[in-house]
């Protein structure tokens, strides 16, 4: 009885798992007034482990162990020039200076998306504008053809979006050379090229993909995959998170 | 209770004088408008970053020794609203770099204006950031 009953459950998860990806692409993302694919709201991720690397690592003190985000290419690698690899394990080795996240500074795109603090997306028919709970970040998303700036970094990029069918598919170039993203030591030159894509799968979850390009340091493009989730709680709303406050605080020995 | 005040406040200006956040600092705090300074020597680099920008060159004194300076400048945003961009000085150009050397006779100084090799020539402080006294700036090159 006991086998028939585990027979009966493997049978009904089999039979469950193409019938969720199929509910998945075939889900229709309400629509704003102009016609748009409605995404906002409050959301934050839920895979904690993959701001602190994005690639298999195990656990440590206070860094949760973690499965690969990277869904291209296959091996979950980031596919670094070899001299640029060399790089990045010194970054590792020097992490806790050398990652300006420690400092306060701006987290950069992609790893703002998976720091563990949630952010809200406001659409308009000319930008959606993206405001996070950490440090108060917000980035304007134009979707009205204009084009890059020309000659000024930020650390964020410069984010120039569209429309794709179901997606808001956003540009990103003119990026620093100092940010990571993660805590392990992965980085970029400022000839960083991001695109990233914000996908609704359903009504309380939001799929992120970016795909990364740094001829600098990558041999290829490799690109990363993980959920959002919206925040349903009542009252939820964002708060304020002031790094550099705390920073201070801690500095004084006060904290 | 003038003197506990006194003692408190040089407490405070101990511990704000390690914060970096005391980075942004007054143009009087650290040059001086009585050092004017005029250099030239190889194009280094460029530090876009807030709260103010770095122009760090390589200037060889009369013994042949090199020495890189470091000029600061408006923060990005102003400079990229005068016309500046990233491209505008190239690594191992030849420039020349005016403005007011650090009190402290450090290899410092606040920028007013770049020449470029080819003679184009970039301001890099409004009139407002610069203290009561200073004299003109260099008129533009036609």
């Amino acid at each position: 009885m006991r086998f028939v009953a585990s027979l009966v459950t493997a049978l009904v998860v089999v039979g469950a798992a193409p019938q969720m990806a199929s509910a998945q692409a075939a889900y229709q993302a309400p629509r704003t007034a102009d016609g748009t694919p409605d995404l906002q709201g409050i959301w934050q991720v839920r895979n904690t482990s993959a701001a602190f690397d994005l690639e298999d690592h195990s656990g440590a003190l206070g860094i949760p162990p973690g499965r690969s985000v990277i869904v291209d290419p296959a091996d979950g690698k980031i596919p670094y020039r070899p001299e640029a690899l060399a790089k990045r394990q010194e970054n590792f080795k020097n992490r806790k200076a050398a990652d300006t996240l420690n400092k306060c500074y701006m987290p950069g795109v992609p790893r703002i998306t998976y720091l563990d603090f949630p952010f809200q997306i406001f659409q308009t028919p000319k930008y959606t504008l993206i405001t996070y709970e950490y440090i108060h970040i917000y980035r304007t998303i134009f979707t009205n053809g204009s084009k890059h700036i020309d000659g000024l970094d930020f650390w964020l990029g410069d984010p120039r979006g569209y429309w794709d069918g179901d997606s808001l598919v956003v540009d990103v170039t003119d990026f620093n050379d100092q940010t990571w993203f993660d805590a392990a030591g992965d980085y970029h030159s400022d000839k960083l090229h991001v695109v990233e894509r914000y996908t609704r799968t359903g009504p309380d979850t939001l799929q992120y993909e970016a795909t990364i390009e740094d001829p600098a340091v990558f041999t290829r493009a490799w690109k990363i995959s993980l959920p959002l989730y919206r925040h349903t709680e009542r009252n939820f709303r964002l708060l304020e998170y002031e790094c550099q406050a705390y920073a201070d605080e801690a500095a004084k020995g006060s904290h | 209770m003038k003197f506990r005040l006194a003692i408190l406040s040089a407490g405070v200006a101990v511990f704000l004088a390690a914060l970096p956040a005391l980075a942004h600092h007054s143009f009087a705090a650290e040059f001086d408008v009585s050092k004017p300074i005029t250099l030239k020597g190889k194009f280094v680099r460029m530090d876009w970053v807030n709260p103010h920008s770095h122009i760090l060159l390589d200037v060889t004194d009369a013994d042949g020794k090199v020495v890189t300076w470091s000029f600061e400048a408006l923060p990005p945003n102003v400079l990229f609203r005068q016309g500046w961009r990233k491209d505008a000085l190239k690594p191992g150009e030849e420039i020349e770099v005016e403005g007011f050397q650090a009190k402290d006779g450090s290899a410092n100084a606040w920028t007013r204006s770049v020449k470029t090799a080819e003679g184009r020539r970039l301001f890099a402080g409004s009139p407002d950031a610069l203290p009561p006294g200073a004299p003109p700036a260099p008129k533009e090159d036609k």
